[in-house]
């Protein structure tokens, strides 16, 4: 077996190996125009005590909004929600009304409700929870479209859900 | 059996497909930083400090040892390296399979596709990983530069 040549200079190797590649990797890195800061911030961002954000929400995105007013714009009929998780996780269970456009899949379901959506009324929308960025990316998207009342709900389902407000569940 | 495992061919045979699957995956790595540093985090294992760092320079390992296996030089430093990101690979899929979480969103799911997309992800490294460990055992050189140097000197 090729171990008995000495496994301890394969380490050494192996470790030499992984200094040189982080030094390329850092020098191509910082010379590269896709390059990225070594130090990444991935952090979430609070924004108040009820609203906390993803860390690639920035101040151009459409307004986040926390659990309160999504459960008081929950109250008005001039809203739209759109639950922008995968169509297993919507059936299982979502807000009640809620139009399901996931986010991965936009190509093919935006078709289906686009004619249910109206630039009139506010569009929620909202996926997983803090974690979950599709309800960002199905926003940017949606204003891509034309789309300017929307808002963004991070707290999610999950938020919603713990709260014990009433949630729908589709065949 | 064991000399069918063992057999020289078969080493070189892993070292091509180990490597070169390993420079097929580093190439949009290292084009894309900022989409891999996104999947890194998609994970939801490292603390976020690292993640940019992870990001930047595992596609070099993964570049560099998958050329040094194909052309054959530090083969079991190299097939050690693949050897531990597969099983660092493995255990992070594990966790995110257990725990429901769909790679390609960071997203809790119950979807199906996205289950068995984990599966196949899980078994593919798994294979890779039986591969390297081969030859980090049974490499007996065999055309390989490592060698072609040792030869002459």
């Amino acid at each position: 077996m090729s171990l008995e040549k000495g496994s301890s200079r394969i380490f050494l190797q192996a470790i030499l190996i992984v200094i040189f590649s982080l030094a390329i990797g850092i020098i191509y890195n910082s010379i590269s125009k896709e390059g990225i800061t070594v130090k990444g911030n991935w952090s979430k961002k609070v924004v108040s005590d009820s609203l906390i954000v993803p860390y690639s929400y920035t101040k151009d995105d459409p307004p986040a909004i926390s659990l309160g007013q999504a459960m008081t714009y929950f109250q008005t009929h001039n809203v739209i929600f759109l639950d922008a998780r995968l169509e297993p996780d919507y059936k299982a269970g979502h807000m009640p009304k809620a139009l399901n456009l996931p986010f991965e899949e936009f190509e093919q379901y935006y078709p289906k409700v686009e004619s249910l959506l109206s630039k009139d009324k506010n569009i929620i929308t909202y996926c997983d929870g803090t974690e979950c960025e599709a309800s960002l990316f199905l926003a940017r998207l949606l204003r891509t479209k034309g789309f300017k009342n929307l808002k963004i709900f991070f707290g999610g389902w999950t938020e919603w859900n713990k709260a014990g407000l009433p949630v729908q569940k589709s065949n | 059996m064991k000399e069918l495992i063992g057999n020289k061919w078969l080493v070189v045979l892993f070292r091509l497909i180990v490597g070169i699957t390993f420079i097929y995956a580093s190439l949009d790595k290292i084009a894309h930083p900022d989409q891999f540093a996104r999947v890194v985090y998609n994970y939801r294992i490292l603390p976020g400090l690292f993640i940019n760092i992870f990001a930047i320079s595992l596609p070099w390992v993964e570049l560099f040892c998958g050329l040094f296996l194909i052309l054959g030089l530090f083969i079991e430093s190299s097939s050690l390296l693949l050897g531990l990101l597969l099983i660092g690979f493995t255990i992070a899929l594990s966790v995110n399979f257990l725990r429901g979480v769909d790679i390609a969103c960071g997203c809790f799911t119950t979807d199906p596709n996205a289950k068995k997309e984990g599966a196949w992800l899980l078994t593919r490294d798994v294979v890779l990983l039986l591969m390297s460990l081969q030859v980090i055992f049974y490499n007996r050189d065999f055309l390989s530069l490592q060698k072609a140097f040792q030869k002459k000197s």
